[in-house]
C-alpha cells in the first residue's frame, strides 16, 4: 500500500513556552484536501508551520510527494499575516508612512515581485494573468506594495501561491482581507488547482468553504482528531459589566465630527479618492463598505489626521479645519482606531498591559507613566475583557481573536468621542466576530460615534444606522437603514 | 574666510566645546509654541528635508519648501516631493523674504554657495536653522548680525525621524545656538520648539554648541562609525577568503554581522555585545581589542588633531575645488573591492553565529568606540557628545552595511563622512598588516568555541568583565540610552 502523502508520528511542539501539540498522529492520504478548525490557540498555525518545515519541531514528519507527478515537490505554507519588505530587505513600516509620497520607490511593484517570484520558481508569466483576472489584482499591477491595502496583499499572497501549484498548499486563514466575490473565486481556483492534483490544508473555521474539502479535522487536547463538519469555535469570554468610567457620555465640543467638501487624492496619475463628500454628527454610527481598494483605508487616514494630502483638502474634523494649526496628536486624542494595518504595526516588543495603556496617549508603544486613576482604569478594562490573566504577556503571544480584543480595548480606554473599527474582525471567525460585534454595541451604547468597516452584512454590530458605499474612489451610495435589514 | 574656531582664544575654544547637557523634558513644556503661527522654509527636499516637515506640518506649524529654480523646472525628485505632498514650493526669492525660519537641510558642500544665496533675501531677525556646524565652523562662514543662528540635528537617518515620529515617539536630537548670531535671544526657545515638532524632545535631547557638534561628528565618522566598519569589513573577508571559507558565507558574515553585533552594542552598550560571546571568546575579543587599541591609537590621534586644526577641512575642501578629485578616486576603488563584488551566498546564518564566527568584528567595534570615545573626551569634547557620536551612532551605520555593503554606507553617509573615511581606511589597513597575519578562522569564519572545553580562569574573567563594563562610555551610556529604550530594533535579515 502507499505511504500517506503526510505521516506524522509523536509530533511535539510548545509555542512560547507552553506544550500545545502532544504525541499528535496523523496521516493525510494522497488525493485528501482538509480543513482544519478548533478554537483560537490550540495550535493550528504551529502544526501548520511545523508541516511546511518552518519552526523546530520534536518527532518525525514525513512528506511523500507523487513522484509521477509533474508539479512542484514542495509544501507552501500561505501566513495569514503577510509581512513585506522594502528594496532594502527592511520589514516594518510604520502603517502611516504608505501614505507619504517619496521618490526613492523604496517597494517593488506588484508586477516586478510576481516577475521576480515567476523567475525564482521557473514560472510562466502569462498563467499568473487568469489568476489575477480571476481575483480582480489585474489593476494592481503597477502598483507599489507599500500602497497595498491589507487585503491586496492577501491576494497577492494567494496569487503566488495559485500560479505555483504546489503538491501541498496550506493556506492559513485564505479569507482574511476579502469580501464576499473574491471568497468565491477564490473558492473556484482552489478547486481549479485541487483537480490538477494540489492537495490542500486550510487552516479556517469558515463554513463557505471550496468543493475539493472533504475532510475536517480539529486540534483538541493537543491531537489532531477527524471530525464529519468543523464547528465554528466558540470563544469563552464571560461579558462583565462595563466599567463606570466608559458609561459616561463622550463630551462632545462640536457636534460636527467630519465634514469633507470635494475631497480628492491622488499619488501620481492614479487618483484614490474622487470628489468626497461626507457628514458625521456626533452620536452617529456608520457602516463604511466598499470592495478591496476602492479607497475606504485612505478615507479613513485622513480623519485619522494619517495623510499628508489632508493639508491641500477642504475637511473639518471636531469643527477645525484641517491645517489650521492644529497638530495630528489635537487629532487623535478624539479617536479611537484600529485597523489591520494598525495591527501588523504594532509595536511586537509591547505586553498587553502596556499596549491598552498607549491607548491614552495614542502611540505605538508606551512611552511614559501612568498616573494612578488612569492606571486603575487600565486594570478594569482588562479585567472587563477577560484579559487579566494574560496582562503581562506580550501581545504578540496571544491568539490572534484576542490581540484584537486588547487592540479594541486600547481604542477605548480613553472613551473617545469618535470609535473607528476598520475591518476589525477581519482573520477571526464568525463566532469570535460575533461576541466583538456585541461588545462593540454595548460599549457604543453611551453615545459614542462609530465609523465601522465590515463586509458581511451578517457580521455587523447592530447599532449601525446609516451607510456609506466607496466604489473606486467615489460615494456611491449615501443611506440611512433600517436595523431590521440588517439582522 | 577663516575657519571659525581658529579665529577664538584658547578659553573660548575650550568654553564652546564643552557645551554639553543633556537636557530636562520639563525643558520643553512650551511646545511648539515658540514657532506657532511663524513661517518655516525649509531648503531642499531630501530625506531628512522632506521628513522633518512632515512632521513640522503634523505638530501644527507652517512649512513649506524653497528649491532652486532648475529643481523647480525640472521638477527633479526633491519638487515631487515636496508637492506631492501637498506642500507649498517656490523659489528662493518667492519663499524666503516672507520666512520667519529658513532651515537649511542641503549637502555641505552647497551650503556656502546657498547661504550666499538666500542671506540677502532673508529679513530683518529671521532665524538661519542649520542641521551640521560645518559651514559656520570650518568654512567660518559669517552670518548676518541681525540674525539668528541656530542648529538641530536629529541623530538618525530621516526615514526614522518620520517614523519614530508617526508612532508617537521621536529620535535624539543635538541642538546649539551660535554664540556669535543671538541677537534677540532667541534662538535657545526656537531651537527646543523645534525639535517638539519633530519629535525629538521624547527621545532625548543633548544640547551642544556648533563647535563641540562638528569637532565630534567628524571625529565619529572617520573614524569608527565608517572608517573602521570599513576596514575591519575588508580585511575580515579577505582573510576568510584567504583561509579557504566559502565566498558566499565570507560576503554574508561581514555584510549583515556588523549589523546583528552592533544591534546588542544598541542596547546594552559595548557590556551586552561583549556578554554575547562565550566567556573563552569574551577573553580572547578583550585580549585582541586591546591590543587593537594600541596599534590604532596614534591614528585615532591624528584624526582628532587634524580636525581640530581644521587641517582636515583644509585638504578636504581643496578636493572640492578639484572636482572632487581623490573622493571619486577613493570611491571607484571601494567599489572595486571583493568584498563588495562577491554576493552574499544562500546560506542561513544564525544570531548567536554572527557571534561566534566573527569575534573578530567584536574586538574591532570595542576597540574603535572606546578609542573614538575616549580620544574625544582628552581632546576637550564632553563624554555625552562623544558618547553620540561613537557608540549611539555605531549601529545606525551598521544597518546601511547591512542593506548593501560599503557601497551604500558611502553612498548614505555625508560626503564628508566619506572623505574622512577613505583617508582613515588608507592609513589603517597598513597599520593592521602585522596584527592580521597572526588571526585565523577561529576569530572570522568559524566557531571560536570550538574544540575547546570552555573552561576559563575565574579572576581573569572578572578582570575582563571589570574593564569593560567600568570603562566611562558605559557607564554615561547607561544614562543616555535609558531616555530612548522606546526606539525600535533595527530588523535584522
Amino acid at each position: 500500500m502507499d505511504k500517506p502523502f503526510v505521516y506524522i508520528q509523536d509530533l511535539n511542539l510548545g509555542y512560547r513556552n507552553k506544550t500545545v501539540l502532544k504525541n499528535l498522529y496523523w496521516e493525510m492520504n494522497s488525493g485528501e484536501s482538509y480543513a482544519i478548525g478548533g478554537k483560537s490557540g490550540t495550535g493550528k498555525t504551529a502544526l501548520a508551520k511545523a508541516i511546511a518545515s518552518l519552526v523546530p519541531f520534536q518527532g518525525s514528519i514525513e512528506i511523500n510527494f507523487d513522484q509521477q507527478n509533474k508539479l512542484p515537490q514542495e509544501v507552501l505554507y500561505v501566513e495569514s499575516w503577510y509581512q513585506f519588505k522594502n528594496l532594502e530587505g527592511v520589514a516594518n513600516f510604520y502603517y502611516q508612512q504608505r501614505y507619504t509620497s517619496l521618490q526613492a520607490n523604496d517597494t517593488l511593484t506588484v508586477h516586478a515581485e510576481l516577475v521576480n517570484y515567476g523567475k525564482e520558481k521557473g514560472l510562466h508569466f502569462d498563467r499568473v494573468e487568469p489568476i489575477l483576472e480571476a481575483l480582480g489584482f489585474a489593476t494592481f499591477a503597477s502598483s507599489q506594495l507599500i500602497e497595498l491595502s491589507s487585503g491586496e496583499h492577501k491576494k497577492l499572497q494567494l496569487v503566488k501561491a495559485l500560479w505555483l501549484k504546489p503538491q501541498l498548499l496550506i493556506i492559513d486563514q485564505p479569507y482574511t482581507g476579502l469580501d464576499t466575490a473574491s471568497r468565491k473565486n477564490l473558492n473556484t481556483l482552489l478547486d481549479q488547482v485541487a483537480a490538477e492534483g494540489v492537495q490542500l490544508i486550510l487552516i479556517s473555521n469558515d463554513t463557505e468553504l471550496p468543493n475539493s474539502i472533504r475532510s475536517f479535522a480539529e486540534i483538541r487536547d493537543g491531537q489532531l482528531l477527524k471530525v464529519d463538519t468543523l464547528e465554528s469555535a466558540a470563544v469563552e469570554i464571560h461579558l462583565r459589566e462595563i466599567p463606570d468610567f466608559l458609561k459616561e457620555s463622550p463630551v462632545y465640543s462640536t457636534q460636527d465630527i467630519v465634514k469633507m467638501v470635494n475631497v480628492n487624492i491622488s499619488y501620481g496619475e492614479k487618483q484614490v479618492l474622487k470628489n468626497i463628500n461626507w457628514e458625521i454628527k456626533a452620536g452617529e454610527k456608520w457602516l463604511l463598505q466598499g470592495h478591496n481598494g476602492s479607497g475606504k483605508s485612505t478615507l479613513l487616514s485622513l480623519i485619522n489626521g494619517d495623510h499628508p494630502q489632508s493639508y491641500a483638502n477642504e475637511l473639518y474634523l471636531f469643527g477645525n479645519r484641517r491645517g489650521s494649526g492644529e497638530s495630528i496628536w489635537d487629532i487623535k486624542q478624539h479617536i479611537g482606531l484600529i485597523s489591520p494595518e494598525f495591527h501588523w504595526y504594532f509595536d511586537p516588543t509591547a505586553t498587553v498591559w502596556q499596549s491598552i495603556a498607549s491607548g491614552f496617549y495614542d502611540t505605538v508603544g508606551l512611552f511614559q507613566q501612568l498616573p494612578y486613576t488612569k492606571s486603575t482604569q487600565v486594570d478594569e478594562l482588562v479585567a472587563y475583557f477577560g484579559l487579566t490573566e494574560e496582562k503581562n504577556e506580550l501581545l504578540t503571544a496571544l491568539p490572534l481573536g484576542k490581540q484584537r480584543l486588547v487592540l479594541l480595548a486600547r481604542t477605548i480606554i480613553k472613551n473617545p468621542e469618535l470609535l473607528i473599527l476598520d475591518e476589525p474582525c477581519q482573520g477571526l471567525d464568525q463566532q469570535q466576530s460575533k461576541h466583538f460585534n456585541q461588545l462593540v454595541d454595548e460599549l457604543c451604547s453611551n453615545g459614542m460615534t462609530l465609523i465601522y468597516v465590515g463586509h458581511f452584512e451578517s457580521q455587523l454590530p447592530t447599532c449601525i444606522e446609516k451607510r456609506i458605499l466607496l466604489e473606486k474612489g467615489e460615494v456611491k451610495v449615501v443611506e440611512s437603514l433600517n436595523t431590521e435589514i440588517l439582522s | 574666510m577663516a575657519n571659525y574656531f581658529n579665529t577664538l582664544p584658547l578659553r573660548e575654544k575650550l568654553n564652546q566645546l564643552g557645551v554639553c547637557d543633556f537636557m530636562d523634558s520639563a525643558e520643553f513644556l512650551d511646545g511648539v509654541s515658540a514657532l506657532k503661527g511663524k513661517k518655516l522654509v525649509i531648503v531642499g527636499c531630501g530625506a531628512q528635508g522632506l521628513n522633518q516637515g512632515l512632521n513640522l506640518r503634523d505638530s501644527g506649524l507652517d512649512v513649506s519648501y524653497t528649491l532652486r529654480k532648475e529643481a523647480i523646472e525640472g521638477k527633479r525628485d526633491s519638487w515631487k516631493n515636496a508637492t506631492e505632498n501637498n506642500f507649498t514650493v517656490g523659489t528662493y526669492e518667492e519663499l524666503i523674504p516672507n520666512a520667519d525660519v529658513v532651515i537649511n537641510l542641503t549637502p555641505d558642500k552647497q551650503h556656502t554657495a546657498v547661504v550666499n544665496a538666500i542671506m540677502p533675501l532673508m529679513k530683518e531677525g529671521a532665524t538661519l536653522l542649520y542641521s551640521h556646524g560645518f559651514n559656520i565652523v570650518e568654512e567660518g562662514m559669517q552670518i548676518r548680525k541681525d540674525l539668528t543662528v541656530i542648529m538641530v540635528a536629529p541623530k538618525c537617518p530621516g526615514s526614522e525621524v518620520r517614523a519614530e515620529y508617526v508612532r508617537g515617539f521621536g529620535v535624539p536630537t543635538l541642538i546649539a545656538v551660535h554664540p556669535e548670531n543671538d541677537p534677540q535671544g532667541k534662538g535657545l526657545a526656537q531651537a527646543k520648539a523645534y525639535c517638539v515638532g519633530t519629535g525629538g524632545h521624547r527621545a532625548g535631547v543633548l544640547r551642544s554648541s556648533f563647535v563641540a557638534e562638528v569637532k565630534s561628528d567628524l571625529m565619529g565618522e572617520q573614524t569608527i562609525l565608517c572608517g573602521l566598519l570599513q576596514t575591519g569589513s575588508i580585511l575580515s573577508f579577505d582573510k576568510m577568503i584567504e583561509k579557504g571559507i566559502d565566498a558566499g558565507y565570507a560576503s554574508k558574515l561581514v555584510q549583515y554581522g556588523v549589523e546583528v553585533i552592533t544591534e546588542a552594542l544598541k542596547q546594552g552598550g559595548i557590556t551586552a555585545m561583549m556578554d554575547r560571546l562565550s566567556n573563552v571568546a569574551k577573553i580572547k575579543a578583550f585580549e585582541i581589542s586591546e591590543e587593537l587599541k594600541d596599534i590604532m591609537r596614534p591614528l585615532f590621534q591624528k584624526h582628532q588633531d587634524d580636525i581640530m586644526s581644521g587641517e582636515f577641512s583644509r585638504t578636504m575642501m581643496e578636493d572640492w575645488a578639484n572636482g572632487d578629485k581623490n573622493l571619486l578616486k577613493w570611491r571607484a576603488e571601494t567599489g572595486e573591492t571583493a568584498f563588495e563584488k562577491t554576493p552574499a551566498g544562500d546560506v542561513k546564518i544564525g544570531e548567536q553565529e554572527y557571534f561566534d564566527n566573527y569575534t573578530l568584528m567584536v574586538a574591532f567595534v570595542r576597540a574603535g568606540v572606546e578609542l573614538a570615545f575616549e580620544t574625544m573626551v582628552q581632546a576637550g569634547i564632553k563624554p555625552e557628545s562623544a558618547y553620540y557620536e561613537s557608540l549611539h551612532e555605531t549601529p545606525l551605520i551598521a544597518n546601511t552595511i547591512a542593506r548593501k555593503k560599503l557601497f551604500e554606507m558611502n553612498r548614505v553617509i555625508s560626503d564628508t563622512a566619506e572623505y574622512g573615511c577613505y583617508l582613515f581606511d588608507q592609513a589603517c589597513k597598513p597599520l593592521l598588516g602585522d596584527f592580521m597575519k597572526k588571526v585565523d578562522t577561529d576569530l572570522v569564519g568559524k566557531n571560536f568555541n570550538e574544540g575547546k572545553d570552555g573552561a576559563v580562569d575565574n579572576r581573569q574573567l572578572i578582570e575582563v568583565n571589570e574593564a569593560i563594563r567600568s570603562h566611562q562610555v558605559e557607564q554615561i551610556g547607561a544614562t543616555l540610552r535609558k531616555a530612548m529604550t522606546a526606539m525600535k530594533a533595527i530588523k535584522t535579515a
